[in-house]
């Protein structure tokens, strides 16, 4: 996007008072979004994102600043300004840049961005129609296809140039039910880094749309949730929200790198279940949140974070190792050139462990079956989360009864992972946008089926019984 | 890019009307942490969104590219995008209201203070943050923002509107430990004014919001009469208003369907919308282009009008509102500075009222645990115990159910302490008949 040479005096200018590293990131994000309601095309947009963010590092300070005027005037500019927050002598020079080969391992058969508007929408309707032949009471579908080619340049103090490209897709589908003024909604949003292929082959949309209508209709029927304290077994997939939340967070040096987390001082202890094995994991080919290298052109690894209960491993920047007088292990995330990148989550999830589902459930008296999960957030200093169920049941005698709707699961991470005293074979991964401070990035959720021993759970259907 | 050409050649290809929404945006921010300036950053951006009407369907794109090839690259997506649009009604700009009430609410004050000023304030927070109690084990971080927005919105039939703001934010967050219990507090507060920054206040809001959640303890699981704090209130704000979209309305998505001109909550309530109030969210025109006016959504309870944008009162035959606000990738109904307004009674007055209860001081994961179509929640909170009228020991870890319809309809009482919200809300104190918490 900008020429070599001009990267250079950029960087120089960035260096001129001190600092000790110099990056330029430079992006351009090419998206389209249709969305169709109630079966028909209501929206469809073109987006472009493009511009360059320049870090300046000091030792423990950090110099940030974007814009998307790419030209010598406007580079220079920027550099020369975040550059007058330091007020020493240069330290270096970066006389040449070196190209550094990276290596792409996402396959894309039929690249989104080749894909026509037409083919995509021929694809959400067959969803549409699965949804709004299931059942009278699905009042409003929405469906909507999201891709995004980005092309990334990095220049850095190193001497380094890294560039990388990476296009991604996402569809989701939302049916909302309404009955005797009930309402309630169901919802899928599957993606992944390649190309139309992951919707035409890897997954069934038609299967996909199938279950979302279903679970608005099942829980328009269902009862309110009990609350209290119980024993709770949480589903395959995007159950793995919970770890991402309660314990996924708080190992991200942006909060350890501080001594800002309930884990800051955990590594070689143990701080969950010996059954949980937990591993974020950026490589993985084609995966939602997988990346050739991270947002400052390190290599994505496959990180161990915690080994049968003991942590191992933090998820690490080249900013916040400095701190913690660590590695960086290509953990490094960011939305946009807009934000400054830190140390991020990739697709996380807890490994299989040797429970058949089925016999999860069987051995649980009385409690509930979180099926699937919605969203949630958690504060990484004090560890408490919460997280809204979307599919819920109540275990009785080992059996699944009746669902229940509105039911929130709250607790704290440092507990919870101590109580999962059950971990199923049947790992799975599912797709959802992960928002912190560097913005909402792409991020793979993932678990077994497991259980919680005990934890409390909202709801307004008074004490279970 | 200039604006003139982009007209002119979408008309050439046979637009027949565009609009180009420009935004540009200057931001500065730091942040101190252990006594030491640990991030600075400086940004400029531009962003410009075009749309424009092709066989009386929309087209949108947007781009932050620009040069001699961006007119072409934005008609040229905007007609392959507005060729797959199916639905049934007709395009609409806007040819401009007959008056404006414009009003110049930038304040060169924010820029003029010196960086080292600013710097030296977060000095002092940090200093007197750590002086304030001896349970502050750590300062989880101080910092400051500030932001200008220059916006302008201009068509092809002539309407030129333009727009300058700006902002700061002061921010801080402490963590407090006692024995082995440990509790956050922070406090943000955001302004056009420098004058509104008293340090003394800002640092004592921060420490008595994380000491006074220490000793936390959870109640027991039933249904208590609740008093919400104007944060928590105006937490509840934002997603019930949802509800007054003609959008959500008419997509059979909200809790008023059928209400207009009836009760949505109780006669305590009288909601407004007031995007002509002089502070950081003034609004004159909308995202359509169109005057704002200040009105009252809910008068006594009783629901006295859906919001509008063009096109969901073209659908309807009636008139838009104002409330034509950007929204991701389409032109949705929103509002601008909504604001409960306040009663006669101190919050102290609110709690006297109850023997018994629950102070709800915050809740957490209102983006997963409540549903603005269904109106039901279940999400995370704090807050105290209220014994004899009075606040008592403090509640950790609890969760709060009901449903939105319901808790407006079940408000005994407002209090007169309403603040403005991070969010451009405002509320006060509020009194709940009955809210089921969970706790033991």
């Amino acid at each position: 996007m900008i020429a070599k040479s001009l990267a250079i005096d950029v960087l120089n200018a960035g260096l001129e008072t001190g600092a000790d590293f110099a990056e330029i990131y430079l992006e351009q994000n090419n998206a389209s979004f249709l969305m169709l309601e109630n079966g028909k095309t209501e929206s469809a947009l073109s987006s472009t994102t493009y511009g360059a963010g320049i870090r300046l590092l000091n030792k423990l300070q950090s110099v940030y600043g974007y814009t998307n005027d790419l030209s010598r005037k406007g580079l220079m500019k920027l550099a020369t300004s975040l550059a007058k927050s330091f007020k020493g002598e240069r330290l270096l020079t970066v006389e040449k840049i070196n190209k550094v080969r990276v290596k792409n391992v996402h396959k894309y058969e039929k690249p989104l961005s080749e894909v026509s508007r037409e083919e995509k929408i021929a694809l959400l309707k067959e969803a549409y129609d699965v949804m709004s032949n299931y059942d009278k009471r699905i009042v409003r579908i929405q469906n909507t296809f999201l891709n995004s080619r980005k092309v990334v340049t990095i220049y850095n103090s190193d001497g380094k140039r890294l560039d990388d490209f990476k296009e991604r897709g996402r569809m989701a589908f939302v049916a909302i039910a309404s009955d005797n003024g009930k309402i309630e909604t169901g919802f899928e949003g599957p993606g992944a880094t390649g190309g139309m292929e992951f919707f035409t082959a890897k997954i069934s949309v038609k299967e996909t749309a199938h279950h979302v209508a279903e679970l608005a209709i099942k829980m328009l029927t269902a009862e309110e949730c009990p609350s209290g304290k119980m024993p709770v077994v949480i589903g395959n997939g995007f159950g793995g929200v919970v770890f991402h939340e309660a314990c996924g967070h708080s190992l991200e040096a942006t909060a350890v790198a501080k001594k800002l987390s309930v884990f800051s001082e955990s590594l070689g202890k143990q701080i969950a279940s010996p059954l949980v094995t937990a591993i974020d994991d950026g490589t993985i080919p084609n995966g939602w949140g997988s990346n050739n290298i991270d947002d400052e052109g390190n290599k994505t690894q496959r990180n161990v974070l915690i080994k049968d209960g003991i942590c191992t491993s933090f998820l690490i920047d080249s900013f916040n190792g400095r701190r913690m007088n660590m590695k960086a292990n290509g953990a490094c995330r960011r939305e946009s050139y807009k934000y400054e990148p830190t140390s991020r989550m990739s697709n996380t999830f807890i490994a299989a462990g040797k429970s058949n589902p089925e016999d999860i459930i069987a051995a649980t008296k009385l409690g509930l079956y979180a099926a699937s999960m919605g969203g949630g957030s958690v504060n990484p200093a004090t560890g408490e989360f919460n997280f809204a169920v979307s599919e819920a049941y109540i275990i009785r005698d080992g059996k699944i009864a009746e669902p229940v709707r509105g039911a929130t699961l709250i607790g704290s991470g440092a507990d919870i992972l101590k109580k999962i005293d059950m971990v199923g074979n049947d790992l799975l991964r599912a797709q959802g946008m992960c928002g912190s401070v560097s913005g909402s990035i792409p991020a793979d959720v993932g678990q077994p089926t497991i259980r919680i021993s005990e934890i409390l759970v909202g709801g307004r259907g008074g004490v279970l019984k | 890019m200039n604006n003139k050409k982009f007209f002119e050649l979408a008309k050439k290809k046979g637009l027949t009307a565009t609009e180009i929404y420009s935004a540009k945006k200057s931001s500065l921010s730091f942040e101190l942490f252990h006594s030491e300036v640990s991030s600075y950053s400086a940004s400029d951006s531009f962003s410009m969104s075009a749309r424009g009407i092709y066989n009386d369907k929309f087209g949108v794109a947007i781009t932050e590219k620009v040069n001699k090839d961006t007119p072409e690259v934005l008609v040229n997506e905007i007609i392959a995008n507005a060729k797959v649009i199916e639905k049934a009604d007709k395009a609409l700009l806007f040819k401009g209201s007959e008056k404006y009430q414009k009003r110049n609410l930038f304040n060169k004050e924010i820029e003029a203070i010196s960086i080292d000023q600013k710097l030296k304030n977060l000095y002092e927070i940090e200093s007197k943050l750590k002086q304030a109690d001896p349970r502050v084990v750590e300062i989880e971080g101080v910092q400051y923002s500030e932001d200008a927005i220059e916006v302008n919105l201009a068509n092809s039939y002539g309407l030129n509107l333009k727009n300058k703001s700006n902002y700061y934010v002061y921010a801080a967050s402490v963590v407090v430990k006692q024995n082995d219990e440990v509790k956050t507090g922070y406090k943000v507060l955001l302004s056009n004014d420098p004058k509104e920054l008293d340090i003394d206040k800002f640092v004592k809001e921060v420490i008595v919001d994380a000491t006074r959640k220490l000793g936390g303890t959870q109640c027991d699981s039933k249904k208590y009469p609740v008093v919400l704090s104007p944060k928590t209130a105006a937490s509840f704000l934002d997603p019930y208003l949802e509800s007054a979209s003609a959008e959500e309305v008419q997509k059979h998505s909200s809790l008023f369907i059928g209400k207009l001109n009836q009760a949505v909550a109780s006669k305590k309530v009288t909601i407004l919308e007031q995007p002509l109030l002089k502070n950081c969210f003034f609004r004159y025109f909308d995202d359509e282009g169109v005057a704002t006016t200040n009105k009252k959504i809910i008068e006594k309870g009783i629901l006295k009008t859906y919001l509008y944008n063009l096109e969901t009162a073209q659908r309807e035959g009636t008139s838009t509102t104002g409330n034509g606000y950007r929204g991701g990738s389409k032109m949705g109904v929103s509002f601008v500075n909504p604001s409960i307004k306040p009663g006669r009674l101190s919050e102290a007055d609110l709690l006297a009222k109850v023997k018994t209860g629950v102070y709800i001081s915050s809740v957490q994961g209102l983006h997963a645990g409540l549903n603005p179509q269904s109106g039901n929640f279940s999400l995370q909170a704090e807050g105290f115990m209220i014994r004899d009228g009075k606040i008592a020991e403090p509640l950790s870890l609890i969760t709060v159910a009901g449903n939105l319809l319901d808790l407006f309809l079940s408000v005994r009482d407002v209090a007169n302490n309403s603040e403005l919200q991070l969010s451009g809300i405002t509320a006060p104190s509020l009194l709940i008949k009955s809210l089921a918490i969970s706790g033991k």
